[in-house]
Order: C-alpha cells, then structure tokens, then sequence
C-alpha cells in the first residue's frame, strides 16, 4: 500500500526562462499570490496532485545566480537555503544554455534534490542547437527533463522525475581545479564544527563569493562569531594567494566548467553569427538609432489608447451601475422603514466605497494586460534600454519612465508597474513621486477652476499644472536619492531577452494575478477611508450632508485658518480638499453639494467667489495635496510599509500647502490679487 | 621614430606597463617602478606633455596620447626583440639580457637601433611578437568583437558580471547603442546584455581582428 505524502518543490531558475509558464502548467487555478513575509515580493504558491502524492509548489522569482542583488533574489536564495524544500525544479533556458547553467551549478552544491527542466527545446532545431539530453544528465549528476512549457509539453515526465528526485540530492559538485581546491578543503573542515543544517561545502563557498553573506544566515550570535572568524581567517589566506580577485575567482572556474560541459553535450551546427535570431533582426529596427524612440513613443501611445479609451466607458458604465444600485437600494431601504441614516449608510457609505474600488478595475486591468504583454513579449526591457539614458539624468533607473507615464493616466496602476524595477531605492523613489503626476480625476478641478476664472487662456493654465508636477516630480526625485536613499545608482546591467509571443493563459493568468491583489490589499484601505468620510459627513446625528455642522464641516472650519496664506482660507475649500482624499474629481461635486448648486450652476458661483490667483493656488494644491486613498492603498500595498506611505502622504501635503503658499503669496505682492 | 632620449622611451614604456595593470598611472607609481625621485619623474612628465606624447590633467592621472600609445608600443617591442634575441640566440642569462638590453637601447644611436631591430624582426629564428592591444569595452564599434582581459569593477558590480558570464577570456560582440548614445548592447554567452558605458569602460578587452 502506498501511502500519500506532502513534497515542498522550489522553482528556480533565470528571468524569461519560461518558470511562469511550468507553474502555470503544473497548478492551473489551484495557486494563490501572497507576499514574501517583510518584503514587497511576490510569493506564488499552488498544488499539483499526482496520484497520491500533493506537490506545494512554491514560484520563486527569477534569479541569475544565488547571489542576491535585489530583493527578488535574495528572497529566491533565501528560501533555497534556509526554506528546505524537498526538490529543487531548475528551468533551464535550453537556447541559452551557458548562462542558466550558472544557477544550477550553484543549485547543485546546495546539497538539496534538484530536477532540470530543460525548457524551450522547440526553439533548438531553428537555431541549429542538438543537447545530448542523457549525457548532459550524467555530466550534471542530476535528472534532466525536456519540456516546452509554454505548449505544456513534458510536464508529467517533469512531475514523476521530480518525485523520484525526493530523498537524492545531486551526486556530482564541481571541481574547482587542483590549485583551488586544497584551500576550499581546509576551509569546509573548519566549517564543519558549526552547528547548521547548511551543507559546509555550500557554506564555505558563499562566504568565499559574498561576503555580506554572514548577516543573513540565521545562527546563535555565539555561532556566528565563530563563523565570521573562520571566513575572515580563510579569506585573508586565500587573498594572499589568489589577490583580490578571488570572489570572482568561483564564477570564473564555474563558467569554465560549463564551457567544457556544453562543448560535451552541445552540438552547433551553425556558427554564432548564423545564428543570428530574428530577435537580432527586430532590435536592429526596434531599438535603433532613427526609429527606437518613435516606436517606443507608438507603444507608449498604444498602451494608453488601449487602456483608457477602452477603459472609460467601462468605468462610466460601472459608475452609473453603482449610482442606479445605490439609489435603488436607498428607496428599497425607506420603503421597508429604515430610517434616513441607515439607508445613507448603506447606499453612500457601503455602496459608494464599493463602487470607488470596482470603478478602477477597469483601467488597472487593461493597463496589465498591456504590461504583462510588453514583458512577456521581451519589449519591456528594450523601453527600459532606450529610456535610461534619460531616466539616468534624474539618477533613475530606465525602468522607471513607465510607471511615471502611467501616472498621467491613474497613479494606481502607475504604482503598481513599478514591480518591473528591481533595486528597491529606484522603485521607492518612483512610488513617491507618482503622485505628482497629474492623474484623470485631477482634472475636472481644473477644468471647474478655468472655465470659471481662465477662460481665455484655459489650455495654457492647465498645462502649466502638468508641467508644474513634472517638474516638482524630478526635483522631489533628486532630493530624495540625494538624501533618502544615498549611495551608489544601481548600475545598468540587464537582459534583453529574446523576443517571444506572450501566451493567452500566461498574461491572463498574470494580469489576474496583480488585479487580485489590488482588490485585495488596496480595496480594504479604500474602502475603510470611504466609510471614514461618510461618517464625518453625517455626524453628529441629524446634521444635513457634508455641511457645516456635521464633523467634516468643523473640521474645514479648523482647518480653513491654515489655508488662509494659500488663499482659500474658507470652511467650503477645506471640506471639498478633505472630500478630495477620497477621489480627486469628488473635489468638484461636494463644492456643488456645499454651495447648493448643480456642477452646471458651480461655474458661477466659483466665478463670483473665487480671484484668479486663489483658483490656481487651489488648483496647485489638488494637484500635489496628499494622494487618493487608492494612490494611498496602492501605496501601502506596494511599499509595505505604513511608515513609507505616511511618509508620501505627509511630503505630498507639505509641498502641496507649501508651493500653493507661495504662488498665492508672490501672486498678491505682485498684485494679482 | 621620434627623436627621443632614452629616458623619455622608459617613460613611455613604463607608463604602457602601468596602465595595463591599473586603470590609472600616477606620478607616485612611476617613481616606484623606475626608482627615479617623483619630482623628477613629473619633471619628465611635464616634457613628455609638451611633446604631446601623454595627457595629464595637474597632478591628476597620466595617460599616453594615441602618438604617445603609438611610441610606447614601438619602445617595448624594441626591447623585448634585444632581450629576447640575447635570450634566444646567444643564450644570455635573463637577468643580465634585461640590464644589457637596457644599456644598448641607451648607448647605441637610433639609425644602428633601427635596423637592427628590423634586421631581427626580419630573422626567422625570432619569431614576431605583436604587442596585445587592450581598450575599454565602451570604445569598440558596433559589430566589433572583443576578448575579455580584465575586469576593473569592483565589489558588487564585479560579481555581478562575472555570475552572468563575463569573465576574462570571454568573447563579447558590441550589437548596438541605444538611441539616445547610452546605454549599450552586447552578445555574450549566446544572449543579449546590456551596460552603460560607465560600466563598460571598466571592461578592458583586446581586440579581435
């Protein structure tokens, strides 16, 4: 009788290696997104049943080598070595063989089970590439499977060698040469005193190659000075006779192994330059000098057609279904006898916060179909490619214009796309200074304000809002590399994968995957600020909506004498700047719900209260004044940290009250008041 | 070959040796290696800047001028064509070959020099040796390829090119530059890479004809 069992299997391997498309395989629905616990990684996990054997298998980020220079990796390598899953499953690239045979040859000297997926092998015989599959096997020591992920081919071989790897760990590791061995020798004897599940000969080698590695390892502080004198004995040793040179000395005697490895088991056919891919033949358009930046313009235009054009009605329509729900059940509410209170609640405060999470899915939902399709297709790095140069002048990194584009549209999804950065410095920065770019909803203030007070030059005063974000956005940007995340920009050094056509369930299943997670990490915040808001409006009990007497009102009025050097130091710009939290455009309709009046009657009277200079002081601080609670959610949720998003709201309503001080300030003392 | 004293070709030379061991040659350096005072190895410096020979911004790094690069190269494979041919032919000692080969270049006049020297390159029982030519990754032409001879990174940046394939003795063929000049696109290992210039300028590489 067999009896069932629980296997842990890790999948590791390289960026654009096809490891998505082999969890996809092996999970189908049956996988669910959660985050990595302390960092904003993603960790994806899912189950596959084989007869009576449950493989958990969890996604571990692409990584190129078990040294950990972004969060990603070192949240691959972490749970490697401290995780101790059953099997490793190592996807191996099989048309660039070489590189990703360098994980490996780190995976291999883990000392835990590992199975090969050599994948894309479809692509070999166009590219004149023939793997002696067993050989290879018996030169890695290791079970080496052919699949094609991305047409589900090979996965129940890859399924039964995996449970047959469990309990056998790699029967070969590398030899580093007889000059360099004896001295790895010594120093793994030594190692082998300490108490930890780590395999010494592994150990030994990290502690050669990293030597920050020691702080992450988790050890009784008496263990781990024992440990950091050995390394620091054995690495001055090794030093002396190696030079400086010996962190690099491993991966230098590493990629010499495969080199002979591959010159075993690889037959080319035809030589490199032959060989030069189609891929090669679309950068040489894609990327060059005359035309890389106006394709990368169309595709950038092309991402915002199809993601707000196709997204607006769908957003309207879901507006109007929340509108006509809400009212519905607000009549439904009186008719059975629930009093006004309760049925404002339900349809205002429940309803209404409902609708402002769902009315966003739309564009955040198009929007990552667009990116996942950019990224999985390989063009995602070439936008980075051609954008750094610029990126770089403001101490960015390439991958960040496109979240910041993005923002022009929504800063939800704008934040969200900062997941393609990997150093966490640029991906913060670029989170923070999203905000200033003016989204969507900012936009019917603006709209109010001039067609009120700028009527001859309206097109003028609101590009001048645009601009004034972008440039605030690179000013904030520098000040806060500067002081906030000092040192080092992270260098550039980065794969511009082959080009490749996206498949339907891998960017379905991708954008599925981030629209969850909205729903689920930004929608609470969302939806608890909205509840929030509704209850100002309405208490104390039996005040009329959103005015004066009710709580929101008493705090516009507390409020009004701090934006009295900004020029709109009146209880109804405060309230409306309050309402704005919850959406900018809500700016607009509770200024109508306070004066009493229509959005259409709103002009007049904006016209009649309002001076020009207090209207684009007013329009400046909608523009920068601390972000939407979606920004806000989306914000929490990418950084996870309160203390980061604290941070964002706090600078946004400094700079927001600052700035709009001054315009309004040098405005009256140059007489525009 | 120019006019020069013999005390300015060891310059040259040393200053060729030097920048092929570090990224940059100072004063200080010099002086270690020539065991001459440094005020009259700047001395000799500021000469050789005036014959153009080598760039020097004030007390800052020294580098040889592409006629400077041009003449080192000449000096070197002089001396190693005279050392080796006391080497190889006459059977001299190493060490003494190295100091007579020294004392000749000093003594004998540059006519006699030259054609003995293209009198030897012409022998066959010397074979020709052609001095490596190393330059910064960042300076190759698109489509050219070149060996991989020393990787002046350090730390982090260091390790991270050398785990993705970029090694000394690796090839790596220039593909293209990004459209607004930086950064730039390599083939290495079989897959596509790509660096900005500041990274790739501390790649040094020979070369392929």
């Amino acid at each position: 009788m067999k009896d069932s069992k629980e296997l842990v299997v890790a999948l590791a391997g390289n960026p654009n290696c096809g490891k998505t498309s082999v969890f996809n395989n092996l999970t189908g629905s049956r996988q669910h997104v959660g985050n990595w616990p302390g960092v904003t990684v993603e960790r994806k996990e899912g189950t596959h049943i084989h007869g009576d054997v449950a493989l958990k298998i969890i996604d571990l980020p692409g990584t190129y080598s078990l040294g950990a220079y972004s969060e990603d990796e070192a949240v691959a390598r972490d749970y490697l070595l401290f995780g101790q899953p059953d099997v490793i499953v190592n996807i191996v690239d099989s048309t660039n063989l070489a590189r990703n045979l360098y994980l490996t040859t780190q995976l291999l000297e883990t000392g835990i089970p590992v199975v090969i997926a050599l994948n894309m092998c479809d692509e070999l015989a166009s590219k004149g590439i023939k793997i002696n599959v067993p050989l290879l096997s018996q030169l890695l020591g290791v079970p080496v499977v052919q699949t094609v992920a991305s047409r589900g081919r090979g996965m129940e071989e890859l399924v039964e060698k995996t449970i047959a790897a469990a309990g056998n760990p790699p029967a070969k590791s590398i030899n580093y040469g007889p000059d360099l061995e004896p001295d790895l020798e010594a120093f793994v004897e030594e190692l082998k005193e300490l108490k930890t599940h780590l395999n010494p000969r592994f150990l030994a080698l990290k502690l050669l190659e990293d030597t920050e590695f020691v702080k992450d390892i988790p050890l009784e502080e008496s263990e781990k000075e024992k440990l950091l004198a050995i390394q620091e004995k054995n690495l001055e040793r090794m030093r002396k006779k190696w030079g400086e040179g010996v962190e690099t000395l491993l991966a230098e005697r590493r990629y010499g192994y495969i080199a002979g490895m591959v010159k075993e088991a690889v037959q080319e056919e035809s030589s490199l330059l032959a060989r030069l891919s189609v891929s090669d033949k679309i950068d040489r358009i894609v990327t060059s000098r005359l035309f890389g930046i106006p394709f990368f313009l169309l595709v950038v235009w092309g991402i915002f057609q199809f993601t707000f054009t196709l997204g607006d009605p769908l957003v309207e329509l879901l507006e109007g279904f929340f509108e006509s729900f809400a009212e519905a059940a607000g009549i439904w509410l009186q008719n059975i006898g629930a009093s006004e209170l309760v049925s404002s609640f339900i349809g205002d405060g429940i309803i209404g916060g409902i609708g402002s999470i769902l009315v966003f899915i739309p564009h955040i939902g198009l929007l990552f179909l667009a990116i996942s399709i950019l990224e999985d297709s390989g063009y995602m790095a070439r936008a980075a490619y051609i954008m750094d140069r610029f990126m770089h002048m403001l101490g960015l990194h390439g991958k960040s214009f496109l979240p910041l584009l993005v923002g022009f549209g929504c800063n939800v999804p704008g934040i969200m796309a900062t997941r393609t950065l990997e150093n966490k410095n640029d991906r913060l920065i670029t989170i923070l200074i999203n905000p200033l770019m003016s989204c969507g909803g900012r936009l019917p203030i603006y709209i109010l304000f001039t067609s009120a007070l700028f009527t001859a030059n309206q097109g003028l005063v609101i590009f001048s809002l645009y601009l004034l974000g972008i440039v605030l956005a690179i000013l904030m940007g520098m000040l806060f590399k500067k002081f906030l995340f000092k040192g080092d920009s992270a260098p550039f050094v980065m794969e511009l994968p082959p080009y490749r056509l996206p498949t339907f369930k891998n960017t379905l299943l991708t954008m599925w995957d981030r629209v969850g997670a909205f729903i689920k990490r930004a929608g609470t915040v969302i939806f608890a600020a909205s509840i929030l808001i509704w209850f100002l409006a309405n208490l104390p009990v039996g005040v009329e909506y959103a005015s004066q007497q009710s709580l929101l009102g008493r705090i516009g009025s507390l409020l009004a004498p701090i934006l009295k050097p900004a020029g709109f130091g009146n209880w109804q710009a405060a309230s409306a700047l309050i309402f704005g939290v919850v959406a900018k455009e809500v700016v607009v309709s509770t200024l109508g719900v306070i004066h009493g009046v229509g959005e259409e009657g709103l002009v007049g009277v904006i016209a009649k209260t309002w001076t020009p200079l207090a209207a684009y002081s007013f329009m400046v601080m909608n523009l920068l004044y601390i972000p939407c609670v979606a920004t806000i959610g989306a914000i929490r949720r990418e950084t996870n940290s309160w203390k980061w998003t604290l941070f964002a709201i706090g600078y946004s309503l400094a700079l927001g009250w600052g700035v709009a001080a001054l315009i309004y300030q040098v405005g009256s003392l140059l007489g525009f008041a | 070959m120019l006019d020069l004293s013999s005390s300015l070709q060891d310059y040259l030379e040393a200053i060729l040796e030097l920048s092929e061991v570090n990224s940059t040659v100072r004063v200080t350096d010099l002086a270690k290696k020539l065991n001459i005072a440094k005020a009259s190895v700047s001395q000799s410096i500021s000469k050789l800047v005036d014959l153009n020979l080598v760039q020097q911004e004030s007390y800052g790094p020294i580098e040889l001028t592409s006629t400077g690069r041009e003449q080192a190269l000449k000096v070197r494979r002089r001396h190693r064509m005279l050392r080796k041919f006391l080497i190889e032919i006459l059977g001299v000692k190493p060490e003494i070959a190295e100091k007579d080969a020294c004392k000749m270049e000093h003594s004998i006049s540059p006519e006699t020099m030259d054609k003995l020297v293209d009198f030897l390159a012409a022998s066959e029982q010397l074979p020709q040796e052609e001095p490596k030519m190393t330059t910064q990754l960042s300076q190759l032409k698109k489509g050219q390829t070149g060996t991989v001879t020393k990787i002046e990174a350090t730390g982090t940046l260091r390790r991270r090119i050398s785990e993705l394939g970029v090694n000394v003795g690796t090839k790596i063929t220039v593909l293209g530059v990004a459209p607004m000049g930086d950064p730039m696109e390599f083939s290495v290992q079989d897959y596509r890479l790509s660096l900005r210039k500041d990274e790739a300028s501390l790649i040094r590489v020979e070369v392929d004809q």
